[in-house]
């Protein structure tokens, strides 16, 4: 199975895809609405927002989660 | 792209090792168990380990993705489009099930471990929540489930769950608290949030 390569989701469906196109490395939840990818601090906010969200974590004890895991992602090495 | 058997077998004896340290890891704690505990199950030297991992820190944070990508995986292979929340929380519970000493051990010391490893949790558990929020949106909107504010409908469940296994020696010695309790938590969780009291 696909792992997206900016959130680490694993892609099962054709629909888990960027405009699901299963050519594609990332899902869609990465994707802008023109279908190409997120840049970091887009990211970075989405990811920061969902865990707000759904697990109550304060701001800035989310973001810093985020910006740890998203260290280990291979779409942002470099 | 060609894959020397070199390489190959260095991913495999680091895939025994993370397996190795699991176990460890729920039998012995988190932060109690030593490194050379791990290679002395595993059967190999000391420095070995670190071959694979630059420290334990780093050792810890790849068991907990470990568990994490699994759990992920299980749910992805039990949940499909139009599933119920009833059976998303048995296909996270089937997750928990298939590493629960570990899993009990992650939450029972989360406070106390580094901070890779409580962000790798906030991870896992970001993605267990993307499951059960997509499921929970459509029975709100149906009536099916009470509205509520998603991060305590998630955070209640995780309570229920996680007290239960912090406390595993209690309510289910030498036993797993998941096949023991799991099915009554989940009954009682569903109740709870059904709008009509459940069926
Ligand atoms: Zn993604």
């Amino acid at each position: 199975m696909k792992i997206c390569i900016a959130c680490g989701m694993p892609m099962k469906a054709k629909e888990d895809f960027a405009m699901g196109d299963e050519s594609k490395d990332y899902c869609k939840y990465c994707a802008r609405p023109d279908g190409t990818m997120q840049n970091y601090d887009e990211k970075l906010e989405g990811m920061t927002e969902f865990i707000v969200k759904t697990q109550g974590i304060d701001q800035e004890a989310a973001r810093n989660a985020a910006r740890g895991m998203m260290e280990k992602l291979p779409a942002w090495q470099n | 792209m060609a894959v020397s058997q070199r390489q190959k077998q260095k991913a495999e004896t680091k895939k025994f090792l993370i397996e190795c340290a699991m176990e460890q890891f729920a039998n012995k704690g988190l932060t109690a168990t030593r490194t050379a505990d791990i290679a002395s199950a595993a059967e190999v030297s000391h420095g070995t380990i670190f071959l694979h991992f630059p420290t334990r820190e780093r050792l810890l944070e790849e068991v907990i993705e470990e568990f994490g990508s699994r759990t992920a995986k299980r749910m992805h292979e039990l949940i499909d489009g139009d599933c119920t929340l009833e059976e998303v929380l048995a296909a996270h519970l089937k997750g928990i099930g298939e590493c629960e000493g570990f899993y009990a051990a992650l939450i029972s010391e989360t406070a106390v471990l580094p901070e890779g490893a409580r962000n790798a949790l906030i991870m896992i558990q970001s993605a267990i929540s993307h499951h059960i929020l997509q499921v929970a949106e459509r029975e709100m909107d149906a009536g099916t489930i009470k509205t509520m504010p998603f991060d305590l409908l998630f955070n209640t469940w995780i309570g229920l769950i996680h007290y239960y296994l912090s406390n595993r020696a209690l309510f289910a010695p030498e036993d797993s608290v998941i096949s023991r309790h799991g099915q009554r938590l989940t009954d009682h969780y569903m109740n709870l949030i059904s709008e009509k009291g459940g069926f």
